[in-house]
């Protein structure tokens, strides 16, 4: 009986052992890159917080499109997760730091934009379900009209039941206030696109007169400029005196407005160091609006990215559509 | 009388008029051996397809069979419906443990020569039951409606299609058309929750009806005279209960832990996906390899047919009334190196799909 029992055990041992190693995993096809979110206990601090350590760095290619076709970059990407919030951090070669967006320039006569636009990353995961976005990624919702190019195109989905979540973030519009736009998708139209921002307050406020030949506002007495020597709204005041501008003096042009309600939901801190940034966005896992994709960390999630060098919408390096799974 | 109307159990049994049928089975004797730590396999089974039908029951509420919403009906009843993603896991695992424990049975039966007169038939129903699990599983995996369920079906229909004469025209049958869209969904559906699981369950009870008649097998060394009985109810259901309660807990748990897969919503227009076949397929994939072009019919057709039918046969060629593998060493040798090949047509198909590296 004892060597029956013996046998009986082994058996037991050897099919859990089975069952295991019919892992999830060896049924799947062809895998696409995954982006595991390591589980921490404590929130990561900053950027270099060795929690970040928990987490497997992916590196993701992305591929140039329209003026930058033919070019390759590629952006270092983790995650982590905590009961209540997820972070992304992200870390990209940059030669380098665009936040110009037409900042004003005073040349001692007058005022004039520079050249130049803004370094930004963006993230879309579905809200709703969007057809084939699972496959095709933001090619499913970049639509451009026949015998147009990509400046002319829309960026929204075919039909009002499918919905993205994009996360924007904006080295010279939303970083300086410690944020990303946050911004979803929705059914395109005949006149415009179905890119809209979330409920709430936000985005930025163009700094110029009403005849726009000059920036209208400036630092409040007492306040600081923020990150990348931004000008924010809330700290700007009106120009009474123009005389007191000399050459070479700048003034930022698109002014950040400190976000509220939906829009505020993530948080972003920044760096630029040794000609590469690294981006670190943050946010409740279920935000509880209906404009942002509720994570449940028992499910996995489909997301594409897109980077913009100094470059409109239409230039930009675009990712492959990954995966983003929660790790247990 | 009093006593009986005290007794709950007694009251229900008597208002239902079931007092005849729970006396008959607590006469009902059955070996002591029915069900114990070393022979549990057959008991084992039926848990399984008890779990398989309960889970399969509650993802058919929720389940919508139209390629537009099956996906999401599917991601709605797994992430939105409370420990549904659990009940999901326990039916997928519950058939992968059942086909290996289904191995180990016919292993079993096999080398204790449980196939041998009076009991043929319970061979051959038990041969027939495994046979129709795949139809089970190949109608099951398209139903989510993901990437791999629904390229996996097309790799399956192209193999059928290849089948001289009678391809087609089953494909057509099976699909309702020349491609994979709605009408082969619902045809998918109505065979994997009604038409197999109606056909599964004669089989099974036709399984029991010769196990019954027939007895059961049990090892060639015992000594079958003075084999030991128990009662069918309540010993043995109650053995059975616990062995119920036990594989719900440890599905239910390993379910929790590593949740059923669900892949990307299926994209007809995605040929770029390579659906990976699952271990217990491995070999017959391996086969349609090996034979290419105009002898594809003999992997996928002739030489799992005839492995069946060989199956099938088997108690009808190996005659004789040795039990003991040490007595049947033509027959036991023919099967291990059946059974060698196969395994290496598994580990050649498993180094092929799973060991490659993708860039």
């Amino acid at each position: 009986m004892s060597k029956k029992f013996i046998l009986s055990i082994i058996i037991c041992l050897a099919l859990v052992a089975g069952g295991l190693l019919i892992g999830p995993d060896e049924v799947t096809g062809m895998a696409k890159q995954t982006v595991t979110a390591a589980k921490v206990e404590k929130a990561p601090a900053g950027l270099d917080d060795p929690v970040w350590q928990k987490a497997k760095a992916v590196q993701v290619p992305f591929e140039g499109k329209e003026k930058f076709a033919g070019k390759k970059a590629t952006v270092s990407t983790k995650a982590v997760y905590t009961a209540d919030e997820i972070y992304f951090r992200f870390n990209w070669k940059d030669a380098d730091k665009s936040v110009t967006k037409g900042a004003w320039k005073f040349d001692g006569q007058k005022w004039s934009h520079q050249e130049g636009n803004e370094d930004r990353i963006s993230l879309l995961f579905e809200i709703e379900r969007i057809d084939k976005f699972a496959t095709k990624g933001c090619a499913v919702v970049c639509h451009v009209p026949a015998g147009k190019t990509a400046k002319d195109g829309k960026f929204g989905t075919i039909s009002a039941a499918e919905k993205g979540d994009l996360w924007h973030w904006k080295a010279a519009r939303s970083d300086p206030a410690g944020f990303a736009d946050d911004t979803w998708l929705t059914q395109i139209s005949e006149e415009k696109g179905g890119r809209k921002s979330d409920a709430g307050k936000g985005g930025d406020q163009k700094n110029m007169t009403a005849d726009k030949s000059k920036p209208m506002y400036m630092l409040a007495p007492g306040k600081k400029l923020a990150a990348n020597d931004i000008l924010l709204v809330a700290h700007a005041v009106e120009i009474k005196d123009y005389s007191g501008f000399k050459a070479g003096d700048t003034l930022t042009y698109r002014m950040p407005k400190m976000p509220e309600g939906s829009r505020a939901d993530i948080k972003a801190l920044s760096r630029y160091a040794d000609g590469s940034w690294t981006v670190v966005l943050y946010r409740s896992l279920d935000t509880g609006n209906d404009d942002d994709t509720a994570f449940n960390p028992r499910k996995k999630y489909n997301f594409a990215m897109a980077l913009f060098d100094n470059s409109g919408d239409e230039d930009s390096y675009d990712s492959e559509v990954l995966t983003l799974q929660f790790a247990r | 009388m009093n006593k009986r109307k005290g007794n709950p159990a007694d009251t229900l049994s008597d208002m239902l008029a079931l007092g005849d049928i729970i006396t008959r089975l607590k006469s009902m004797r059955v070996p002591a051996d029915a069900l114990t730590w070393h022979r549990f396999s057959g008991s084992l089974l039926l848990v399984l397809l008890v779990l398989l039908f309960l889970s399969g029951a509650f993802m058919a509420f929720y389940y919508s069979p139209v390629p537009g919403t099956a996906y999401d009906s599917v991601d709605y009843a797994l992430f939105s419906v409370p420990f549904g993603d659990v009940i999901k896991g326990v039916h997928y695992y519950s058939w992968n443990v059942l086909l290996i424990i289904m191995g180990l049975h016919l292993v079993r039966a096999f080398i204790v020569g449980a196939y041998k007169s009076p009991r043929q038939l319970v061979w051959v129903s038990g041969v027939l039951i495994m046979l129709l699990l795949p139809a089970l599983i190949i109608t099951g995996d398209l139903l989510p409606w993901d990437q791999n369920g629904f390229w996996t079906t097309q790799v399956r229909i192209s193999i059928i299609a290849s089948v001289p004469v009678v391809g087609d025209f089953m494909v057509r049958l099976i699909q309702g058309g020349p491609l994979t869209g709605i009408v082969a969904l619902t045809r998918f559906y109505v065979l994997h929750i009604f038409f197999l699981p109606v056909w599964l369950v004669f089989l099974v009870v036709i399984h029991f009806h010769f196990l019954k008649q027939r007895g059961l097998s049990g090892s060639w060394a015992e000594n079958h005279s003075n084999r030991q009985t128990i009662s069918f109810f309540p010993q043995l259901v109650n053995r059975w209960l616990l062995l119920f309660l036990g594989v719900t807990l440890g599905l239910g748990l390993i379910s929790w832990y590593w949740p059923a897969p669900l892949g990307d919503p299926a994209d007809p227009t995605d040929s770029t996906f390579v659906p990976r076949p699952e271990w217990w397929v491995l070999f017959l994939n391996q086969l349609v390899t090996v034979f290419k072009g105009s002898l594809t019919v003999i992997g996928s057709v002739i030489i799992p047919g005839g492995l069946a039918a060989l199956l099938i046969a088997l108690p009808f060629l190996d005659t004789s009334p040795d039990r003991h593998p040490a007595r049947r060493k033509k027959v036991i040798l023919i099967a291990v190196t059946i059974a060698i090949i196969l395994l290496g047509l598994s580990i050649m198909g498993y180094l092929e799909h799973f060991n490659e590296t993708h860039a």
